[in-house]
């Protein structure tokens, strides 16, 4: 049996969070997930979870070696922090290395199948398939919702009309049918198709992006201590800090972890007249990431606090945060400011941390369908790179039985979330569109 | 007639001859019952065989040692290959046969072996304790069998319709055999109801040939076998192509109502994919003209079969718009077109083996399965013959898989799916279309009928030189590099790309052999998708084949929806795979079934 995963305590919000997974072969796997080597079982390991050697969180470890475990199987369990942030990235890495997500109620039935639970339990196994079955349907109708689902089943719809005239040419070549008048055309069909599927795919991703990691940018007048600040909230020395003005000539990027949310923070150039040119391409960029932004933290000094005005005139609509920098050097808390910090003495750091947590996380049902979203986002995306190769094969001169296989291996990949197409509906179709038969 | 046999076959159609003959390769002792020995292998509707997913069927027969090729290429008076340009997996040899001619070639193979041909109608067939025994003839005498297989065709309620006139029997010129219809019908099987049509025949000599697109064989003449065994085609001749007109068109509406299909006395339904020609003017009213393709009945037979023209209309108003076409204004119709209403047994009570569910030894093969197609019945009728033979001998069945072949596909549809129209093969029915070619037929499964006894030696001993032959040039071409495209490449990835120019390439690596270069250029082509389908294929191997144990209620396995439980219940899927492929059955339903197995097997 394959290698499943699951999520076993509720996809949201908690102190901690539980994977487990199961299957023949899963502990191979120990050494490439976690830093220190995991030697016995059923010992709780503290250690650290990785992706390709990158770290993604501080985790407990504890495994089993079949028969003697839950499931009856080889299995491990997972004990991770429970921000939302940080399921996803182990969901991803799980997917990675090929580890499927179990079907609901699937680690009981393994449990029942090598006959680790008795017949009465086996009943309630039954019913928590069907139960759970339901809200996974449900949950994938919300992640799927609005123009979402709309969007896809148009797709699908584009995509089974073209297999019907590549196979309605291939099954029926000695009709008085022109399905394919030539094949350039089809492959110019192909080609938008798979253009619109690109960039519905990348939109999805960027809603995913989006989702995952707002962008918060640290602006403000020059030398009011945004670097600094940046470092801080980083608690490593990312930019350079100087005490000359205009330091920052480039903007950089990093992710900042919360408990809920990753957000990417951003440090711009200081915003004032200058005439330095470099630092006029700075400005620049930083009004562009203002507009790219979510949210921007606006910080000022006793010494810079008289433009806040000028900032407030520049951010518009854009939802920003007031903050003044630099308590340690001043003893004045002027008003209209929503937090008072040292980036320097790490004052304040940790309101500003959970300031930023609660007002970028999400609602509840984005919550809840949070973990689903991936996997079909890689669908669409595997969808859209093989519709590619599809119409540069067709200009390549391919064969349609080929051609064929591939458009149908595409919509395979889609019956996931709108369910097969049989042969005969597809037969079905091209009879009722031709006039077919003798 | 002896009164006692191994295998009794009742019918002599398509299916009957290849159940009876694989019956004899293994050495049985075997009968053919048919009410009228002179129409053993009868061609019943056009004088064709093979197309799209048929050809492949015949392919495969023939490697499984089957007649239908071997009879075809007696026949055989026009052969065209399809899709020449498509790809070397949907590419498929058609041939237009002399009717009578391909019926003779049947009847002398099987008076070559010692099958005993008995001329009679069989009454009764005796079952005890859910076990077939023996047949009853209209003679009175009883003949005991321990296998039977049914190939009767439309012989169950068999009803023709032309205008309002209504004729029992299933063919023209056949009585229908009620007694052994009421047998079946005794039995209680799911029955359905299904129709066809046929076009009126015309003389060849009343026709203008002059005015139609003459459409000859491809040249050099193919085979349709590999066996080998005939070694001289026939006369080849030409087949035509003429077209409806709008004043065909206008006959047709104007007297849509007399024709039987639309006066609403037909109930049973016909395939989508070969409509009479009232449906094709009913439903595509825009379309102003349809092709007719004139088919020779034989070498020197004054009648064409013009396909395309299907009818149920009164026999005047089928002569008057059949005079309007192009080159038929001066028809003689030697006989009027009409529909046939029968019934059939829904597949679904059949095992893989095509033997009863409930009733042990008896084998249903053919168009009484819901199919159509000569190519179809005569593939049921191969494996319906095999695994009735293997089962007296206790040896182990032989079951064609999805991904052996079309014959798997055809089968595996039958009995899981049923049928909701005459089931007929197309090459899109196959999710593994890649791995079949019309040409690789033998390698799938020539060693595989062969080890169970189907395969004669000659045959076998021919295909293993061909394979040889084919390792060896293997052997010395697959690592020569070539120099082509201004540079330097292994031939292997040079035959990978689209359509490499192989003349040009056996002259590069200096070889005569065309054959052999084309297979290996096929095989480097479909590699990584047929490498890529095995995978899948294995990986899902163990779980799709876990059995369903016939005690399963699947009405009481809970939380499945009605629907599911409706339609597990009716297909009776026999294992976890063919749970998964109906309609409607979710990952979550098969984890459902999958404990109840469980739950049974504790």
């Amino acid at each position: 049996m394959s290698i499943i995963y699951a999520l076993a305590t509720p996809p949201a919000q908690s102190a901690i969070c539980v994977f487990r997974v199961s299957g023949e072969g899963c502990l191979d796997a120990l050494s490439k997930l976690f830093s220190s080597e995991l030697v016995e079982p059923r010992y709780f390991y503290k250690t650290e979870m990785l992706n390709n050697g990158a770290f993604i969180d501080s985790v407990a470890v504890v495994f089993f070696k079949g028969p003697k475990s839950f499931t009856g199987e080889d299995s491990f369990e997972v004990y991770a922090h429970g921000g939302l942030a940080v399921m996803s990235k182990i969901v991803e890495v799980f997917d990675a290395i090929g580890f499927e997500e179990a079907q609901p109620g699937e680690f009981s039935k393994r449990a029942f199948l090598n006959n680790k639970i008795s017949l009465s339990q086996a009943e309630a196994v039954s019913d928590l398939i069907s139960a759970s079955s339901k809200e996974e349907a449900s949950r994938v109708s919300l992640v799927l919702g609005g123009d979402f689902e709309s969007r896809v089943f148009d797709f699908s719809g584009q995509l089974d009309a073209l297999r019907v005239l590549v196979e309605g040419e291939i099954d029926f070549t000695d009709e008085d049918e022109v399905f394919i008048q030539n094949l350039a055309g089809l492959g110019a069909d192909v080609s938008r198709l798979s253009a619109e599927f690109c960039s519905f795919a990348g939109a999805c991703s960027s809603r995913k992006d989006r989702f995952n990691k707002p962008r918060v940018l640290i602006a403000g007048p020059p030398n009011s201590g945004k670097s600094s600040l940046f470092n801080s909230l980083l608690s490593r020395d990312r930019s350079i800090v100087s005490s000359i003005a205009g330091t920052t000539r480039d903007l950089i990027d990093s992710e900042l972890v919360l408990q809920n949310i990753v957000l990417t923070l951003g440090d711009s150039a200081g915003v004032r007249d200058t005439d330095d040119l470099i630092e006029g391409a700075g400005i620049n960029i930083s009004f562009d990431e203002i507009k790219k932004s979510d949210l921007v933290i606006l910080v000022f000094d006793e010494e810079t606090e008289s433009s806040v005005s000028f900032f407030r005139e520049l951010l518009g609509e854009q939802k920003y945060l007031l903050v003044y920098n630099k308590i340690d050097v001043s003893d004045k808390r002027p008003l209209g400011f929503d937090l008072f910090v040292s980036a320097k003495e790490m004052d304040g750091l940790n309101e500003l941390r959970k300031i930023l947590d609660e007002r970028l996380s999400v609602d509840e049902i984005e919550d809840l369908t949070y973990l689903v979203r991936e996997r079909h986002i890689n669908i669409f995306s595997e969808v859209s790179s093989r519709l590619d190769f599809v119409s540069s094969s067709i200009e390549a001169n391919e064969s349609l039985d080929v051609v064929a296989e591939n458009l149908k291996a595409c919509r395979d990949l889609l019956a996931e979330v709108v369910g097969i197409k049989t042969s005969d509906e597809l037969l079905g179709e091209i009879f009722s569109s031709f006039c077919i038969g003798k | 007639m002896n009164n006692k046999y191994d295998v009794i076959v009742i019918g002599g159609g398509h299916a009957g001859c290849e159940a009876a003959h694989a019956a004899h390769r293994k050495k049985l002792k075997t009968c053919l019952i048919s009410i009228s020995e002179n129409s053993i292998g009868q061609m019943s509707c056009n004088p064709a065989i093979g197309g799209l997913g048929k050809t492949h069927l015949v392919k495969e027969i023939d490697a499984a040692g089957g007649i239908m090729a071997e009879a075809t290429d007696a026949s055989g008076i026009q052969y065209r290959t399809l899709n020449t340009r498509k790809g070397q997996t949907v590419r498929s040899l058609r041939v237009q046969c002399d009717r009578d001619k391909y019926k003779e070639a049947v009847q002398k193979i099987i008076k070559g072996t010692d099958i005993e041909v008995i001329e009679a109608e069989v009454e009764d067939i005796e079952i005890k304790k859910g076990k077939a025994e023996a047949v009853l003839l209209n003679s009175g005498k009883r003949i005991n069998g321990e296998a039977i297989i049914l190939t009767t065709g439309t012989f169950l309620k068999g009803v023709m319709y032309k205008g309002d006139k209504k004729t029992e029997g299933g063919r023209v010129g056949d009585k229908a055999s009620i007694k052994l219809a009421d047998k079946l019908y005794s039995l209680k099987l799911p029955m359905g109801r299904l129709k066809t049509g046929t076009p009126a025949r015309i003389k060849l000599t009343s026709l203008d040939l002059e005015n139609m697109e003459e459409q000859p064989g491809e040249e050099p003449t193919p085979w349709m076998s590999k066996k080998g065994k005939n070694t001289k085609h026939i006369k080849q001749i030409s087949c035509y192509i003429t077209r409806t007109n709008t004043e065909t068109h206008k006959e047709i509406s104007d007297n849509i109502k007399k024709s039987a299909m639309y006066s609403g006395n037909i109930v049973g339904i016909g395939p989508r994919y070969c409509p009479s020609i009232e449906d094709k003017i009913h439903k595509f009213p825009l379309k102003e003209s349809h092709q007719i393709f004139i088919e020779p009945e034989g070498v020197d037979v004054d009648l064409v079969y013009p396909n395309g023209i299907s009818t149920s209309l009164p026999e005047e108003n089928q002569k008057r718009f059949i005079q309007t076409i192009k080159g038929m204004e001066s028809a003689e119709i030697t006989e009027y077109g009409y529909a046939v209403e029968y019934d059939f047994v829904d597949p679904r009570a059949l095992n893989k083996t095509l033997e009863l569910i409930d009733v042990e030894n008896l084998y249903l093969a053919g168009q009484i399965n819901g199919t159509t197609g000569y190519e179809e019945a005569a593939a049921q009728g191969l494996m319906a013959g095999v695994n009735a033979s293997l089962k007296i001998c206790k040896e182990e069945s032989l079951i064609l898989e999805r991904h052996d072949g079309y014959i798997g596909v055809l089968i595996d549809d039958l009995i899981n799916l049923g049928v909701t129209e005459p089931y007929r093969m197309f090459t899109s029915r196959a999710e593994h279309r890649l791995m079949f070619s019309q040409d690789n037929a033998e390698q799938r499964l020539t060693e595989k009928f062969y080890k169970k006894g189907f395969v004669e030696s000659e045959q076998y001993n021919r295909y293993s030189k061909q394979e040889e032959a084919y390792k060896n040039f293997k052997k010395l071409n697959e690592a020569k590099t070539i120099s082509a495209e201004n540079k330097n490449q292994k031939l292997r990835d040079f035959l990978k790309k689209p359509n490499p120019d192989l003349k040009k390439i056996a002259k590069l690596i200096e070889t005569e052999d065309q054959e052999n270069l084309e297979r290996l250029a096929n095989e480097c082509k479909y590699e990584g998708y047929i490498k890529k389908q095995l995978r899948e294929i294995k990986r899902n191997e163990k779980s799709l084949k876990k059995h369903i144990p016939i005690e399963i209620n699947f009405t009481e396995i809970q939380g499945l929806s009605a629907e599911v439980k409706e339609r597990l219940s009716t297909s009776r899927p026999k294992t976890i795979g063919d749970a998964s492929r109906l309609e409607g059955v979710t990952p979550a339903a098969i984890s459902l079934i999958t404990v109840a197995i469980a739950k049974k097997n504790k």
